[in-house]
C-alpha cells in the first residue's frame, strides 16, 4: 500500500542550504534532527510545519530511541489507515515511560480495537449527542454569568477548561454534579501545572474513575456509556475485557475529550479577539460559526501528532525505516498541506471546505469529534450573543506548550 | 450524478452528512448507512454532495458522473 504512493509526495528536496537555513531560523536541523519538545517548535509552530511540508516528506528525530515524522496529508492518511503496517499496539508515543498502562481503544489494534469501538460508537454519534446541546448552551451561559459583569476573565481557566469537562462528565458519563469541580480542576492542573506536578493530579482522576467504574458496575444499567464500559466487551477469543482494560477505556475517553477541546476553543477565541472584522462576520451571520469552528480546528490543532510502530521494514521518502521504529503522524502538519488546502497559512473562517485532520484519520479517528464540534459551536454562538466585542488584555501574552499535544495556558480577555 | 461511499474507509467523521444530509445518511454509530452501492444525487443536491465528498478526511467517497446520453 504505502509503496505505491505518487513519487512527488515522498520526494525529499532538502538541500544543504535548507539545513543551514533551518539551523539559522530554528537553532536546529528540523529535517534530520527534529525534536517535538524543543521550545523552538512551540515558538515557531506554523513555520516549522510549513518548512517540513514543503521540503521533507519524512523528518527524523534522534531524541531517545529516535522517531520519524510525516506531515504531508496523503502520507499521514496512508499511515493512519494502514494499521497492519503502522500499529498502535505499542502506544502512541515513542520512548513510552515504563509501567504506563496502555489506554484502550486508542492504544491497541483490531480486533480488540474493533470490539471496543463498535460498543462505544453508538454513544458518540450525532443523533445520540444532539440532546446534550441544550445543556451545553445552558452551561456556557452559567459560566459567562460568573464574569460578564466583571468586564474581563481568563478564558482558559474560567471557561475553556471547564465547559468541555462539564459537557463530558455530566452528559456522557453521568457523573454526579457535586464531583465535577474536583474532576475538571484535576484535568486542568494535570494539563497545565509544571510537568513534575502533573502525575499527582492525574492520580486523583484515575482513583476517582476506578471507584466510579466499580460503583456503576454494581448498579442497574442506565444505558449510559459508562454502564457499557463497566459491563465490558467480549474479545474475539471469547474472553471478557479485564477490569484494567475497562478502566483504561474510561480514562481514555476522559483525557481524549477535555483538555484537547480547551485548546482549539481558546485559540479560536484569541483569533476572534484580535480580528474584529472577522468577528463581525460571525456577529452579522452566526450561521458561519460552524465553518469558523472547522477552520479553528484546522489551524489550532490540539493533537499535534500521534505515533505508530512499524510492524515491518518500510522505505519512505528516502528513509529506511525498520520494524519497531516509531513514526509520528503529524495531524497539525497534514491540516496545513498546500497540496490539498488552498492558502493553508491563511486563517479564513468562511472556507466552504476546510479539509483538515484535527480529529485524526483511520480507525482511531477521534470518537468525540461530534461532541467537540457541538461544544465549540455552542461556545462561540452563546459567547458572541453575550459578549460581542472583546480584546486580549494589553500587556498580557498567552503562553503555549507543544509536544504530542498543543495547549494554551492563559488568555486574558477584556470587554 | 452518483456517489459511492467505501465501507472499508468510512470511519464516521460525518462531514459529508453535514453538507448533504439527504444524500449521506448516517447509522446509529454515525457512519454512512448506505455504502458500497451508488447513491443517486438529484441535480439540486450535486454541489452539496460534491462538498461532502471533498471534505471527507478519509477520501472515502467517489463521485460517479453518469454519461449524458447513450454511450
Amino acid at each position: 500500500m504505502i509503496e505505491d504512493l505518487d513519487p512527488s509526495v515522498v520526494e525529499s528536496t532538502v538541500s544543504q542550504e535548507d539545513i543551514e537555513e533551518s539551523i539559522r531560523k530554528y537553532g536546529r536541523d528540523i529535517y534530520n534532527d527534529f525534536d517535538m519538545l524543543d521550545p523552538t517548535f512551540n515558538e515557531n509552530f506554523d513555520g516549522i510545519l510549513d518548512d517540513l511540508l514543503a521540503k521533507c516528506p519524512v523528518a527524523k528525530s534522534n531524541v531517545g530511541s529516535g522517531y520519524y515524522l510525516v506531515t504531508r496529508q496523503q502520507l499521514v492518511r496512508e499511515i493512519a489507515q494502514n494499521w497492519k503496517t503502522f500499529s498502535n499496539a505499542q502506544g502512541y508515543q515513542p520512548d513510552r515511560p515504563e509501567g504506563l498502562p496502555y489506554l484502550y481503544p486508542e492504544e491497541c489494534d483490531p480486533p480488540i480495537h474493533t470490539a471496543w469501538r463498535q460498543a462505544l460508537n453508538p454513544f458518540m454519534g450525532p443523533a445520540k449527542i444532539a440532546p446534550y446541546e441544550a445543556v451545553i448552551r445552558q452551561d456556557a451561559n452559567t459560566l459567562i454569568d460568573r464574569f460578564v459583569d466583571r468586564g474581563e476573565c481568563d478564558f482558559v481557566t474560567e471557561f475553556g477548561a471547564v465547559l468541555p469537562g462539564w459537557a463530558f462528565f455530566k452528559n456522557v458519563m453521568g457523573v454526579p454534579v457535586d464531583d465535577l469541580d474536583v474532576l475538571v480542576s484535576s484535568v486542568e492542573r494535570g494539563t497545565f501545572e509544571p510537568p513534575p506536578d502533573r502525575p499527582k493530579h492525574f492520580a486523583i482522576i484515575f482513583e476517582y474513575l476506578g471507584e466510579y467504574l466499580k460503583d456503576r458496575a454494581k448498579q442497574e444499567s442506565k444505558g449510559e456509556m459508562v454502564d457499557m464500559i463497566a459491563a465490558g466487551v467480549m474479545y474475539d477469543d471469547g474472553t471478557m475485557a479485564s477490569y484494567e482494560d475497562r478502566l483504561s477505556v474510561l480514562v481514555d475517553m476522559v483525557f481524549g475529550g477535555i483538555a484537547t477541546t480547551t485548546y482549539v476553543m481558546a485559540d479560536g477565541m484569541r483569533y476572534l479577539a484580535e480580528n474584529p472584522d472577522q468577528r463581525q462576520l460571525l456577529l452579522d451571520d452566526p450561521s458561519l460559526i460552524p465553518r469558523a469552528v472547522e477552520e479553528f480546528a484546522r489551524v489550532y490543532p490540539p493533537v499535534v501528532q500521534l505515533g505508530r510502530c512499524l510492524t515491518r521494514d518500510v522505505e519512505l521518502g528516502g528513509r529506511q525505516m525498520k520494524q519497531g521504529d516509531f513514526v509520528m503522524m503529524c495531524y497539525a502538519g497534514s491540516s496545513r498541506d498546500p497540496r490539498v488546502i488552498e492558502e493553508p497559512a491563511k486563517v479564513d473562517i468562511t472556507r466552504k471546505v476546510a479539509l483538515h485532520s484535527a480529529f485524526g484519520m483511520g480507525p482511531h479517528r477521534c470518537i468525540g469529534a461530534n461532541l467537540a464540534r457541538l461544544e465549540l459551536v455552542a461556545t462561540y454562538e452563546e459567547w458572541l450573543k453575550r459578549i460581542p466585542h472583546f480584546q486580549v488584555k494589553s500587556g498580557t501574552e498567552p503562553i503555549y506548550e507543544t509536544g504530542i499535544l498543543r495547549s494554551m495556558h492563559n488568555l486574558h480577555l477584556v470587554w | 450524478m452518483k456517489v459511492i461511499v467505501d465501507p472499508d474507509v468510512c470511519t464516521g467523521h460525518g462531514r459529508c452528512w453535514t453538507y448533504a444530509p439527504e444524500i449521506y445518511t448516517l447509522d446509529d454509530n454515525g457512519y454512512n448507512a448506505v455504502t458500497g452501492v451508488p447513491i443517486d444525487v438529484p441535480p439540486d443536491k450535486e454541489e452539496a454532495a460534491r462538498l461532502g465528498a471533498r471534505t471527507c478526511p478519509e477520501r472515502a467517497i467517489t463521485i460517479v458522473v453518469s454519461a449524458p446520453g447513450p454511450l
